[in-house]
């Protein structure tokens, strides 16, 4: 751990947490320019058989009757102690609404996190070893297919082949093996692509640099090659890929959850959604930040770890100043 | 222990000391070789032999499908390409044999020293880890003495503290050191032939020297024999025992070095000759001596004086510019010479007024430059311009040839708009370029002609000062002399005065009248172009000068300064 | 890689890239046929879209009725072919909002640098970091539930993917030495940030708009699934597959319309992969 590094580190460290606060503070400005006043309108619902009194009680517990930079800040404080507020729906602490569901997406989302990245290394490594005039074009061609295909369909086909027609899952018990299996394949497709995506285009990239050729003059077979060479820094950048794709993970399961019938916070979210409750929307996504500024900032922090070839800014000199030490920077276009 | 050790120890085996009997048959025998990238033919039926222990160089420019042959005899060539012919390897046909019976031959006995060191090994993993791959030829099952083995090889190649470098990842050593490396790997499995690849074209100039120094010692030492790919007549006429001399895939000529250097017998190899600035120092004399009259007689257009300049980086500081004086008489040339680093290219970038110096002053036709705003520099660029080194990035893509002479009338608001059109024909035409070329855009000309449209778009401005960053270096020879004669008939037509930055003496000398040597930010010495070079006085410009290559194969006296590599 | 085949195959690939692969060619086709339905649904269907026939309800694919019908005997290809407009054109205007805001934002703080780049670049970081199809979701919520209003909210999830891009070619190319050269020529900031910069940049812009023209399609898709666009007898195709997951025993309700979506999301990107390659 270098002084430079640890620099880094400290500046990484104040944009996440710059980054977090200001998401949350963009969140609440986009709930609060709902047209009319829908806290009210869904306390007002004769449904919901709230008294004068009891309306008055919430929109003063919820602090609604404040000014709206007053409310940002109590708000965006309480944010900070852990305290995400009341639903407005059921009064119940929206801390223990998400608690009650965050498991269930969790295991849906580290499944499909797997899959898809045990899906993309088989297509981009598989790329490697196929001839060039079969196989490996039309391995090349998956990731674009999946990047066709909205992630619902992909569900609903899984549903309908091996729930309707295999008998292998029945939909009305969403948790079970099979079905928790299909749904994570349904979210973890897409993503697959992405990260196959980078894999394959890295691994193109390296495999036409300089050093693999010479590499492959110094007796290398394709496997060596492969494994001792372009594996490495073709999916050392991945890191980062990866980190990103977690948002593609939080915003797909609402849709999977949904069509698989799960119960997450997808469901939460669509709830909310459907009954205007601005206190969990604003906590779901401030948390869905979160969660992605932390996982992009371990990303960001072990991959110059990782990877030689990233130098720092104002990172350690290593260059000698021997006599040696100029190769010319003109670029010679003198190849034949 | 000593490089020279490490010689005896590990390379000069008695199987390897001992001179080879000779037999009949070449090592490498290539015939009717054709090579096509898809629809396009890019060598076309060549043919050559190179002996057991002899040298053979490919001279060509771009196109010449040289590094093709090269790739084809080492089996390395893209997908997509057809090989015809025949390619014999030690009596073997090595062209149509399975990739499983090539392998082996791959490594062990061809080696290969690829052109652009920087990028020729892996960056994320360190030297050592790349050696013991091609420590893996040898027949040693011994992970340690292997290691021994690659230490020895990189001492002898001239690295200084080989555990140090084989600790090292890519990135933490120098170019010159990077290809001490691979040739270090390269010869480490002993191969009986080396595939050089226009080893030091991505070099400074001291350093190709050396590398290429190094290369004919190895070579002597180990009987290896060497396939030299490079551009530079007089490179391969030093190096090697035979050339063969290539166009457009097709070999214009072949013969021994002595034959062909003294009496080129084709066309092409005459104008090759001819073009290489090395071997032709009085081409442009008519073109450039009345200059040294006006060099004595006129006052100073550009006065420098005192001119410091410092950038400081990772918070150490570095001098790029070191109080640096020089003045160049209206209508002639100064040449700024130097490596990478020495500072040449900040200085001009001080003269234009594009970066502020820490001290000294810079005048230019009287008016004092430094110290001024961009606003205030504008109409100072009217008369002073610049050319870029690389036309490929020197003009903006997406306009057109016409656009992109015109811009610079558009911006000063010169003329009406038919002068204008009239001025961008002139200029056209002054740098020798057809109209018919108005209409295309930089992606659709030649490196040649988009420089001479980077020229027509300074001259346009009908400016008195052209300063040149390094014109030619990212062109071919022939191409090279081409612009030279444009710009020197340019100078004796308008009086232009340039200041022409370089790293390539034998061009300095082809057109410059005075000359200013660079090394480490400071100006090591100065003078007429004739005293540099006929009496050089400081040590730095001594080893500049014998850098250029002479055309004469003498590797006898070759060993000789390895000494001083080995302490570097 | 400075080798051998450069300068012949980027001859040769200026040769080529005057010939469309046939795999191209076939997306151009299905691209125009979606565009034609969008425009002049009319003139491929005879057939009402909202208005069925009970006794024909759930017949499957067959001459009569390509893509079968539905569960209100309603003809599903022409169902298909009307809510084409509404899936296409609001992909549209997605796209149009985040290449013109983000290619903005990107322009201007990767060209300008210092406190503008600073603030741009939090935003553009905070655009990021919340999941942009969630993001999507709370700005529909906010702006209220329709197809329109679908598409700017997946416009603006999508603002800061270009205004990345965008900022990373702006200061790539104003380090360019063509700029540099103009600026010495007598080119104000102004002339070289419009007639350099942006040109150069918006190069690559072209085949990101295309391939977020795909992903639009998908999101809006996504968002009418989930309810958040237009409402029934609308038939925009997310929509129909929203409608047919709940009759999955006569499953080209889902086929049908996934079909389309899929072919026309893998043409569009087949489009901006060529597009890519070729400039």
């Amino acid at each position: 751990m270098s002084g430079p590094y640890l620099r880094y580190a400290a500046k990484r460290l104040v944009q996440a947490l710059a980054v977090i606060l200001l998401a949350y503070v963009f969140t609440f400005v986009v709930v609060s320019i709902l047209p009319g006043d829908p806290i009210t309108n869904v306390l007002r619902d004769p449904q919901n058989g709230f008294t004068e009194d009891e309306i008055r009680q919430i929109i003063a517990a919820q602090g609604l009757d404040q000014p709206i930079l007053v409310q940002l800040w109590t708000s965006l404080s309480h944010f900070l102690t852990g305290d995400l507020g009341l639903s407005v729906r059921s009064s119940r602490p929206v801390t223990t609404l998400i608690a009650e569901v965050l498991p269930s997406t969790l295991v849906l989302a580290s499944s499909a996190f797997a899959v898809a990245l045990l899906l993309a290394a088989t297509i981009a490594y598989g790329t490697q070893f196929l001839p060039k005039r079969f196989g490996q074009g039309l391995l090349r061609g998956f990731p674009s297919l999946f990047l066709s295909v909205p992630n619902f369909v992909i569900g609903l086909v899984l549903i309908h082949v091996f729930g309707f027609q295999l008998g292998l899952f029945r939909v009305i018990a969403p948790n079970s093996f099979w079905a928790t299996f299909f749904a994570a394949i349904a979210l973890g497709i897409p993503i697959s692509a992405q990260i196959a995506e980078v894999l394959i285009a890295n691994l193109d990239h390296e495999s036409g640099q300089d050093y693999a050729a010479v590499a492959r003059g110094r007796g290398l077979g394709q496997f060596r090659l492969f494994a001792m060479h372009l594996l490495k820094p073709s999916s050392l950048p991945v890191v980062t890929i990866v980190a990103l794709t977690i948002g593609e993970l939080l915003g797909g399961s609402l849709i999977t959850e949904t069509v698989f019938g799960r119960t997450g916070i997808g469901s939460l979210v669509q709830r909310s959604v459907s009954t205007q409750d601005l206190p969990v929307l604003q906590a779901v996504v401030s948390l869905a930040a979160v969660v992605f500024v932390l996982v992009n900032l371990i990303a960001d922090l072990v991959y110059p770890l990782l990877d030689p070839r990233v130098k720092l800014v104002g990172g350690p000199k290593h260059r000698p100043t021997t006599a040696d030490d100029s190769s010319a920077g003109t670029p010679q276009a003198v190849t034949s | 222990m000593a490089p020279q050790d490490g010689l005896t120890s590990t390379l000069i085996r008695p199987e390897f000391a001992a001179p080879r009997p000779l037999r009949s048959i070449p090592l490498l025998k290539v015939d009717d070789l054709s090579v096509a990238y898809g629809a396009h033919q890019v060598v076309t039926d060549v043919g050559f032999e190179l002996g057991r222990g002899e040298s053979l160089a490919l001279i060509g420019e771009s196109g010449s499908g040289k590094s093709t042959i090269a790739r084809a005899v080492l089996r390395l060539l893209p997908s997509g390409s057809r090989a015809s012919g025949r390619v014999s390897f030690d009596g073997q046909e090595i062209l149509r044999m399975p990739e499983r019976g090539f392998r082996p031959l791959r490594g062990r006995a061809i080696g290969f020293v690829p052109q652009d060191p920087g990028n020729s090994l892996n960056p994320v993993r360190t030297i050592g880890a790349q050696a013991h791959e091609a420590a893996a030829l040898l027949d040693e099952p011994d992970r340690a003495m292997r290691k021994q083995l690659i230490l020895d090889i990189l001492a002898q190649v001239g690295l200084d503290n080989p555990q140090r470098v084989y600790d090292s990842y890519p990135h933490q050593l120098s170019g010159g050191m990077l290809q001490r490396v691979l040739i270090g790997l390269a010869i480490l499995p002993r191969p009986s032939l080396l595939v050089a690849d226009e080893p030091t074209s991505a070099l400074d100039v001291t350093i190709q020297k050396r590398i290429l120094d190094l290369l004919s010692r190895l070579q002597d030492e180990l009987s290896i024999s060497l396939l030299l790919i490079t551009h530079d007549l007089a490179i391969a006429a030093e190096r090697a025992d035979t050339l063969v001399v290539l166009k457009d895939g097709i070999v214009q000529e072949t013969g021994r070095t002595t034959a062909v250097f003294a009496s080129p017998a084709s066309t092409y190899a005459r104008k090759l000759h001819a073009d290489v600035p090395a071997l032709n120092p009085d081409r442009y004399a008519g073109l450039r001596d009345p200059g040294f009259r006006r060099a004595k007689a006129e006052p100073p257009k550009i006065e420098v004086s005192a001119v410091t300049k410092t950038f400081t980086l990772d918070g150490q500081t570095l001098t790029a510019v070191d109080s640096v004086s020089f003045g160049v008489p209206a209508g002639t040339t100064h040449a700024l010479v130097g490596e990478s680093g020495s500072g040449k290219t900040t200085t001009i970038r001080l003269l234009l007024g594009l970066e502020q110096p820490d001290a000294g002053t810079i005048t230019v036709a009287g008016e004092q430059l430094n110290g001024r705003s961009p606003t205030e520099l504008r109409a100072a660029w009217r008369h002073l311009q610049l050319i870029y080194q690389n036309p490929f990035t020197s003009l903006d893509p997406t306009w057109k040839v016409e656009q992109l002479i015109r811009e610079p009338l558009d911006r000063f608001r010169i003329g009406t708009g038919q002068e204008r059109d009239e001025r961008v024909h002139k200029a056209l035409a002054d740098v020798g370029l057809g109209q018919h070329l108005l209409a295309r855009k930089p992606g659709a000309l030649s490196g040649g002609q988009r420089q001479r449209v980077a020229i027509a778009r300074a001259l346009v401005l009908k400016p008195d000062v052209i300063v040149l960053d390094e014109p030619t270096s990212a062109l071919d020879v022939s191409v090279q002399a081409d612009i030279v004669e444009v710009l020197l008939s340019l100078q004796a037509e308008l009086g232009l005065t340039y200041v022409f930055v370089s790293h390539d003496l034998a061009l300095v000398r082809q057109l410059a009248h005075t000359v200013s040597v660079m090394h480490r930010g400071r100006i090591v010495e100065h003078g007429t172009v004739t005293d540099i070079f006929d009496n050089p006085r400081q040590p730095y410009t001594c080893s500049l000068l014998a850098s250029i290559p002479s055309g004469v194969t003498d590797v006898a006296d070759a060993p000789q300064p390895q000494l001083i590599v080995a302490a570097e | 890689m400075s080798l051998i085949a450069d300068v012949h195959l980027t001859a040769s690939r200026r040769l080529t890239s005057l010939r469309v692969p046939p795999t191209v060619a076939v997306s151009f086709v299905i691209i125009a046929l979606v565009i034609a339905w969008s425009l002049a649904p009319g003139l491929f269907t005879s057939l009402s879209p909202v208005n069925g026939i009970p006794a024909d309800k759930l017949l499957a694919p067959g001459t009569a009725h390509w893509f079968g019908t539905d569960h209100l005997g309603r003809d599903l290809y022409t169902r298909v072919v009307y809510g084409t407009a509404s899936s296409v054109t609001s992909a549209l205007i997605a796209v149009v909002i985040a290449a013109v805001t983000g290619g903005l934002i990107g322009l201007l703080s990767g060209f300008f640098g210092g406190w503008v780049d600073i603030v741009f670049a939090r935003l553009v970081d905070v655009l990021l970091a919340i999941p942009h199809f969630l993001l999507a979701v709370i700005v529909v919520t906010a702006i209220g539930f329709d197809t329109t209003n679908a598409a700017i909210a997946t416009g603006v999830s999508a603002v800061a993917v270009f205004a990345r891009v965008m900022r990373s070619e702006v200061i790539k190319i104003r380090q360019a030495t063509f700029v540099e050269s103009s600026f010495l020529l007598g080119g104000s900031r102004w002339h070289i940030l419009l007639r350099h910069v942006l040109p150069n940049a918006s190069r690559s812009l072209l085949p990101l708009a295309v391939l977020q023209f795909g992903l639009s399609i998908l999101v809006i898709a996504s968002l009418a699934f989930l309810g958040y666009g237009d409402p029934p007898p609308a038939s925009d195709w997310g929509l129909l597959i929203s409608i047919g997951k709940d009759y999955l025993k006569w499953p080209w309700l889902v086929y049908a319309p996934a079909f389309l979506t899929i072919a026309t999301v893998l043409s569009v990107n087949r489009i901006s992969r060529w597009l890519r390659k070729t400039d």
